[in-house]
């Protein structure tokens, strides 16, 4: 049972859509990163045959636009998941066996192997009304995935849920994933949540993707970033010094040390890290001295609630990005000295 | 009971979800099972209890003046009907509900409201799926339109019928086959058919419209052919006004009496339904059976008024999907 399949889009287009080609690899998880109203939703429902376009969708080579929606075997988790409400957790598995024509054992067998995946057996007669917001969810992705679809489409899916159970799921997701192979189609406005899915990234805006690619190709070219959704990064020059063995690297960036995580063997002479994971502050911060650095205020821009900070370090130019009230608490003005701590893990060799 | 929805907290985490964890760690079972038919007291109860929480919110000084309006329209009904059931003893009114022309004209009634209550789902539930479910220009021309018989005086609608199925038009053609229908009870099924089919047909596309089309999208997407999709999620999720819609229409067809009278007639023992019955022997003087007829319409206006009630009080799964 190995239901993956390449998926590839050839210039999907509507009125929201401009025109979208991409090859989704054999169980591959690919994620769509873009702003609200960039028009992913849409996208994932015209995979789904929900709504009409333009352009060709194939499956393993095979044309499925003439397909009606219940014909694709394509496995769709909503963002408002659309649980049956009248029916059990398991019935709502279950519902999604009947096209199969499956024996009653092939079925129990099947949904008893969801509900395993999922942890879900103490919940199996449980109205949705009666589950919580992450239960709700697995069962959802326990419904999608039953039928062993050729692709399974998420759509936010875990926007809504509290931080931790969140964070849960997508540990959660990503060994699915890798026990299933189910190629994956995720769409999230969350960057952090991309970093943390995905295989490749495609970034859109306003309709089309902008760009494809591994996450640290997308994070961290320096080109065709601006103005664009994803913020840019950082990219500080530094003087490769030596791996330290302990999965650490030694650099030096404007005179003074830093230590960032090992990625590969390959050296390098650029640190990427994006704004929101440099801390700054007016007095030195406890703790231990790592990646700690001294610098001046150069101004301060405010757009959207964010606060954006920019520092001179020794002559080297470093963004910081808080909200707006954090700004204000810290009360930061221009000229002012700070002293900062570049997150360790968020450092990327590049 | 209509706009009776749940209000914005449609989103998936309300704080009664989230998990509850006891000081050892476990989990707790979240909540327990909505409590499911509620008797009809609990109904009741909770129904005021409600009314009551409104109350206090509003402005008291007015609605000690607005009381008395209030006491008018309780007297005013309450003499209607202390009218109706007071005029005779209970004896009698125990008799002449166990005369031969009572129990045929409720059988009729019964026979007859049944029938035309099935036709009127029949016609009505698809309808209002449809209109719930389409859009095309002119939609709003041919909504007002379907919703015509429910302001068109019965008494017209029958004459309108009585010309219909008259010898000129359909009447004729019928008659060759064998179908008569004026001044047959088939003719009263029609007549109450066409006041009940608007009614059933508004309120269940008022239930398919709360539903929304996004639950058949994903019952699409587990591969549900679309029969499949219409009669196992879209029929139950929207069971609440189609049920809602039959009580009332049947409410309305039970009482029904101007198109009948038209369309029908009022023949004794023929086309004689409850209310018919009512003006034949108030006609001719004879208050019992009259009265008896009164008091068993009433008493089943009053059955499905609780029903209504009850309906409205179902605790169902949220059926509106957060956007």
């Amino acid at each position: 049972m190995n239901p993956m399949a390449e998926i590839t889009l050839q210039n999907i287009q509507n009125s929201i859509i401009k025109g979208i080609s991409v090859k989704i690899r054999d169980g591959e998880l690919f994620v769509l990163v873009g702003p609200s109203g960039a028009g992913k939703t849409t996208l994932l429902n015209m995979v789904a045959g929900l709504i009409p376009y333009d352009g060709h969708i194939l499956v393993d080579g095979d044309c499925v636009d003439a397909l009606p929606s219940f014909k694709r075997n394509i496995g769709y988790l909503f963002q408002d998941l659309l649980l049956f409400p009248h029916m059990s957790s398991k019935k709502n598995i279950l519902t999604a066996l009947k096209r199969l024509g499956l024996s009653r054992q092939e079925k129990e067998r099947r949904v008893g192997r969801m509900m395993e995946l999922f942890h879900l057996a103490p919940l199996a007669d449980r109205l949705p009304d009666a589950l919580s917001g992450g239960e709700k969810q697995r069962v959802a992705l326990a419904r999608a995935l039953v039928s062993s679809p050729d692709l399974l489409l998420l759509d936010e899916p875990f926007s809504s849920l509290d931080f931790r159970t969140a964070r849960y799921l997508r540990l959660n997701l990503k060994r699915i994933q890798s026990e299933l192979g189910t190629t994956m189609l995720l769409v999230t406005h969350n960057l952090e949540e991309a970093q943390d899915l995905g295989d490749r990234l495609g970034a859109m805006t306003g309709g089309r993707l902008e760009q494809v690619g591994s996450i640290e190709e997308i994070m961290f070219q320096e080109k065709s970033l601006e103005g664009g959704f994803l913020e840019r990064p950082n990219l500080l020059s530094c003087t490769y010094q030596k791996s330290l063995g302990n999965g650490l690297v030694h650099v030096r960036w404007a005179e003074q040390s830093l230590f960032v995580p090992e990625d590969g063997a390959k050296s390098f002479n650029k640190v990427a890290i994006h704004p929101r994971h440099v801390y700054i502050s007016p007095y030195p911060p406890p703790g231990p001295q790592v990646n700690r650095f001294r610098g001046r205020i150069r101004e301060i821009r405010h757009a959207g609630g964010m606060a954006y900070v920019e520092v001179m370090v020794e002559g080297h130019q470093l963004h910081a990005q808080m909200t707006t009230e954090q700004a204000q608490a810290l009360s930061l003005s221009p000229e002012d000295f700070v002293y900062g701590i570049l997150k360790l893990r968020a450092l990327h060799g590049c | 009971m209509k706009g009776h929805t749940r209000g914005a907290g449609t989103g998936r985490i309300s704080p009664r979800m989230l998990p509850v964890r006891t000081s050892d760690g476990k989990s707790m079972q979240p909540l327990k099972k909505a409590p499911h038919g509620p008797t009809l007291l609990r109904t009741i109860l909770s129904k005021s209890q409600r009314v009551t929480r409104k109350g206090e919110s509003t402005n008291k000084a007015m609605n000690r003046v607005f009381a008395f309006p209030l006491l008018v329209l309780f007297l005013f009904t309450a003499g209607v009907l202390l009218a109706l059931f007071l005029r005779l003893s209970p004896g009698e009114i125990i008799t002449a509900l166990k005369t031969e022309e009572t129990r045929f004209a409720l059988n009729l009634s019964l026979m007859t409201s049944i029938g035309s209550t099935l036709l009127a789902l029949l016609l009505g539930v698809p309808t209002g799926y449809f209109l719930a479910r389409t859009d095309f220009p002119g939609k709003v021309m041919l909504d007002t339109f379907l919703d015509l018989p429910l302001v068109i005086p019965p008494l017209i609608a029958g004459v309108g019928l009585l010309f219909l199925f008259g010898q000129n038009m359909l009447g004729a053609r019928l008659g060759e086959w064998g179908i008569h229908i004026l001044f047959t009870p088939w003719g009263a099924v029609l007549a109450q058919t066409f006041v009940a089919c608007p009614i059933v047909m508004r309120s269940s596309r008022a239930g398919f419209e709360r539903v929304g089309p996004r639950y058949e999208w994903a019952a699409a997407t587990l591969g549900l052919r679309p029969s499949q999709v219409f009669f196992q999620i879209s029929l139950p999720l929207a069971r609440q006004g189609i049920l809602a819609g039959t009580v009332l229409g049947w409410s309305r067809a039970m009482g029904e009496f101007g198109a009948t009278l038209m369309v029908a007639g009022a023949i004794r023992f023929k086309t004689e339904t409850l209310p018919i019955a009512v003006f034949l022997n108030i006609s001719s003087g004879e208050l019992g059976t009259a009265l008896a007829c009164a008091w068993v319409l009433t008493a089943t206006g009053f059955v499905l008024l609780l029903v209504l009630r009850w309906i409205g009080h179902v605790p169902r799964p949220e059926i509106l999907p957060s956007r």
